[in-house]
């Protein structure tokens, strides 16, 4: 009878626990299920002409996660054309309110300009077991708040899986980390019908073939213990308009961005493959972001925006950061001004060098203006925007 | 928010310490830390309330392929082994080198050795070919606390071989360093410490038995059974990793499970005997429970820990500790960061590490290669212990668990030594980089 009384008292737990784990998956299941189907509205500004998707370059790509929107700016003048992708990295939010901010309100005058903004979907709707981040992010406008998917470094599995033990990179067979053949900054040149990241990459590489395209901007982020931070990465055909890039965001608007050379041994990443696959002239652009430091404090929406974390100041003072840091942080509006700064002067400098195809471009804020406003004061409203202006993502 | 970060951390380890001596398991009392954590963390709004479920549910899925890799693989060795497989091999390598045994303690080392390096999971090692190697040890005359000690330095040297080394690989995408250069800086120290650690801990016969008797004392094998019938499902595993390594372009990517599965399948149809397959995968499942269990929960813990900014602040007490404590310091940070995250560790103090390491001039490539070489030590710490526990499990010593950690401490010390002299030394080091390229 004991014996009896035992086994019904350890069944009702049991089926307590498993009733409250049913409940417990369910929430978090639903939350997540919301992250990954949660669409952002993207409001193309006066100067988009049209929006195509990646798969019509990559058609492997067509009816999946990966497939994502490629924006095209024309000028009434022909001149020469530039490509900028964001969200190649989805945990590296710069790129993509960089290049919202341009889709939104650059007008071109001379020359094209071609914008991805999520470059790797998937990933920008996937999240980071095991590394805490917030599903969502907020920037503040005049209008109220515009709401962003906080994404992952790499697609999600539920979009290309398994992963290989080891990744061999196409086409020279560099053993890479198994992960990062979902990661979208290891898988160029890509392959029309390889894993579904490799086609994603083969895209850009298609657009930058079929459009000739001048150059491309790969905008980044990257911690501020990492030596290649704060800096534009450029292989040795870029190196000269890099440098002059530097020099003049330097004496004209007074922040730094050093420029790194492009590893010749190092396989995978755009600024490497892209100028040795097309004859476009590639950079890649990094600036500092203190959320994705390890040694930070715990991983919240406002480290994400403000970049203040009391760890990485103490470390500073030790000398054990590659940037400068103090109580002000690394804001995200100081990200963004420099991405936009740094992005019209590579194409000055390049229309300088190259009058016949020359990139002219208006009304984007440069390094002070995004700092004096921020980063919302950019963006338009939804509600009062014309419905066919807006492409959700 | 230091205070605030040690609040949530002490309430973590009292909650951790509460259920140990309320006598739950570890996974259980893991998970009430985990639990307590963001409960704690949730008071600061780090994370916000309504976000906890979903960062449990979420860290639990950090682990899931190497869960699934764990699962199948063994599945696969119990197959084998339900067959006769396992008993077939052993007593062949017992007829042929039992009176050799440098050369049996060095093949056995090298079988060991195999599967870990391609896969770069010394659990794999242990799954595939850890029971029938086991057997062998004990048939040589090395008692089982011994026979435990060697599966488990050598599965963790096995993790560390090249070409798949994933700490290496962990810390190299982290870094932005090419996994390119490994194979020597990582190979000849692998390679030297397996054999002194067979030599060492597996040397010394204790047995009274001659080979007759042990032939005679060995379990009974199927008279259909044959190397093929052995060989096959392991030809088709291997086959399959290494086509993707000599066809990458050309072959699909199948993921290590199905690799595994696939050569489960292979091994159940050439299986002399019929089995069971239903009854055997759930027997199986139910064994390896604890060690998934863990997984799942060391997964919420590491995520918990970010999320309330605790992992921050370890990484961040290991990073401001000065140079030469640091080099000390690091002997034992090392091993229990993994004992605590398994591969986490790696991520979050081995990024920052090297990239500190890398501006005080010390060759990065070498210096991933000695501190991997102290990653797998921490594979036989608890919480999770996983290769400490799988080899007690395969090798089927009945002691406590830290009679069998005692024993490994001499092979423990020379591998430290080893491992922390290639980063102090790392950039005279460098040729063994260059000539590996």
């Amino acid at each position: 009878m004991i014996k009896q009384m035992k086994m019904s008292r350890l069944w009702i737990i049991k089926l307590t626990l498993i009733v409250f784990l049913a409940a417990i998956i369910s929430l978090a299941g639903y939350q997540l299920y919301t992250h990954r189907h949660f669409q952002v509205p993207l409001i193309t500004g006066p100067g988009v002409t049209k929006v195509v998707k990646l798969s019509e370059y990559s058609p492997g790509i067509k009816g999946t996660m990966a497939d994502t929107n490629v924006f095209f700016l024309e000028g009434s003048e022909e001149g020469g054309k530039i490509l900028i992708l964001a969200n190649t990295h989805a945990n590296e939010p710069a790129a993509l309110l960089t290049a919202l901010l341009f889709i939104e309100n650059a007008v071109v005058d001379k020359g094209t300009m071609i914008i991805i903004p999520m470059f790797n979907n998937s990933a920008g709707r996937n999240t980071r077991p095991g590394d805490g981040y917030p599903l969502y992010f907020e920037i503040p406008t005049k209008w109220g708040s515009k709401k962003f998917r906080m994404g992952n470094r790499d697609a999600s599995p539920l979009d290309q899986w398994p992963d290989p033990d080891v990744y061999v990179h196409y086409p020279d067979k560099q053993l890479l980390s198994f992960l990062d053949v979902r990661n979208t900054n290891r898988t160029w040149p890509g392959r029309a019908k390889g894993p579904l990241m490799e086609r994603v990459t083969f895209g850009a590489m298609e657009i930058m073939r079929k459009e000739n395209v001048d150059i491309a901007i790969d905008i980044h982020g990257a911690e501020t213990m990492f030596p290649v931070t704060n800096c534009i990465v450029a292989p040795e055909k870029s190196m000269r308009i890099a440098v002059m890039t530097t020099l003049t965001v330097k004496s004209r608007e007074h922040f730094d961005s050093h420029v790194e050379p492009s590893p010749s041994g190092f396989r995978g990443l755009s600024h490497r493959e892209i100028g040795d696959y097309a004859d476009t002239f590639p950079f890649l652009l990094e600036a500092p972001i203190p959320f994705l430091d390890q040694p930070t404090g715990p991983k919240t929406v406002d480290l994400l925006l403000d970049g203040k974390d009391p760890f990485l100041l103490s470390l500073s003072k030790k000398g054990k950061l590659f940037v400068p840091y103090d109580e002000e942080g690394w804001s995200m509006e100081k990200r963004v001004g420099q991405h936009c700064s740094v992005t019209l002067e590579i194409m000055s400098q390049y229309s300088k060098k190259n009058p016949d195809r020359t990139i002219r471009i208006s009304s984007v804020p440069r390094y002070a203006d995004v700092l004096k406003n921020g980063v919302g004061y950019y963006y338009h409203d939804p509600n009062k925007t014309d419905k066919k202006n807006i492409i959700y993502n | 928010m230091e205070t605030q970060i040690g609040i949530i951390l002490a309430v973590m380890v009292f909650a951790y310490a509460l259920a140990k001596w309320r006598n739950f398991s570890i996974e259980l009392s893991m998970l009430f830390a985990a639990v307590a954590g963001g409960a704690a963390g949730a008071l600061y709004n780090t994370p916000p309330p309504g976000q906890i479920f979903r960062h449990l549910v979420e860290g639990s899925f950090t682990y899931l392929d190497v869960i699934l890799v764990f699962s199948t693989a063994t599945i696969f060795m119990a197959i084998v082994s339900e067959s006769g497989g396992v008993n077939y091999v052993v007593r062949s390598i017992i007829k042929h080198f039992y009176n050799i045994r440098f050369i049996a303690l060095l093949l056995l080392m090298i079988i060991i050795l195999i599967p870990g390096a391609l896969t770069g999971a010394g659990s794999v090692s242990l799954l595939v070919v850890g029971a029938p190697v086991a057997l062998a040890l004990g048939y040589l005359g090395i008692d089982k606390r011994r026979v435990a000690a060697i599966l488990f330095i050598v599965a963790g040297l096995s993790a560390a071989a090249p070409p798949v080394n994933i700490w290496a690989m962990i810390l190299s995408a982290g870094t932005a360093i090419p996994y390119v250069g490994f194979e020597l800086p990582l190979g000849i120290p692998v390679l030297l410490l397996g054999i002194f650690t067979v030599l060492f801990l597996g040397w010394k016969n204790e047995g009274t038995l001659d080979k007759q008797k042990v032939l005679e004392d060995m379990p009974e094998v199927p008279e259909k059974m044959s190397w093929w019938r052995v060989l096959l499902p392991f030809l088709v595993f291997f086959g399959l990793v290494v086509a993707y390594r000599i066809w990458p372009f050309a072959t699909p990517i199948f993921g290590l499970a199905l690799e595994f599965s696939i050569a489960g399948l292979v091994a159940l149809l050439v299986s002399p005997k019929k089995i069971h397959i239903l009854k055997l995968s759930s027997e199986t499942m139910k064994r390896l429970l604890p060690l998934l269990a863990t997984m799942v929960v060391v997964g919420m813990l590491q995520q918990i820990m970010t999320a309330t900014g605790v992992r921050g602040l370890l990484s961040f007490a290991v990073i401001s500790t000065p140079l030469v404590l640091l080099f000390i310091a690091l002997i034992f940070i090392i091993p229990i960061s993994e004992g605590v995250l398994t591969y986490g560790g790696a991520a979050i103090i081995g990024i920052p590490l090297i990239w500190f390491l890398d501006s005080i001039g010390l060759h990065a490539t070498v210096a991933i290669a000695g501190l991997s070489l102290l990653w797998p030590l921490g594979d036989g710490l608890p919480p999770t212990a996983l290769i400490g526990r799988l080899s007690v499990m395969v090798s089927g010593y009945k002691g406590t668990y830290w009679t069998f950690l005692k024993k490994t401490w001499v092979p423990w010390v020379v591998i430290t030594i080893v491992g922390i002299l290639m980063v102090l030394f790392s950039a005279r080091l460098d040729f063994l980089v260059k000539w590996s390229m």
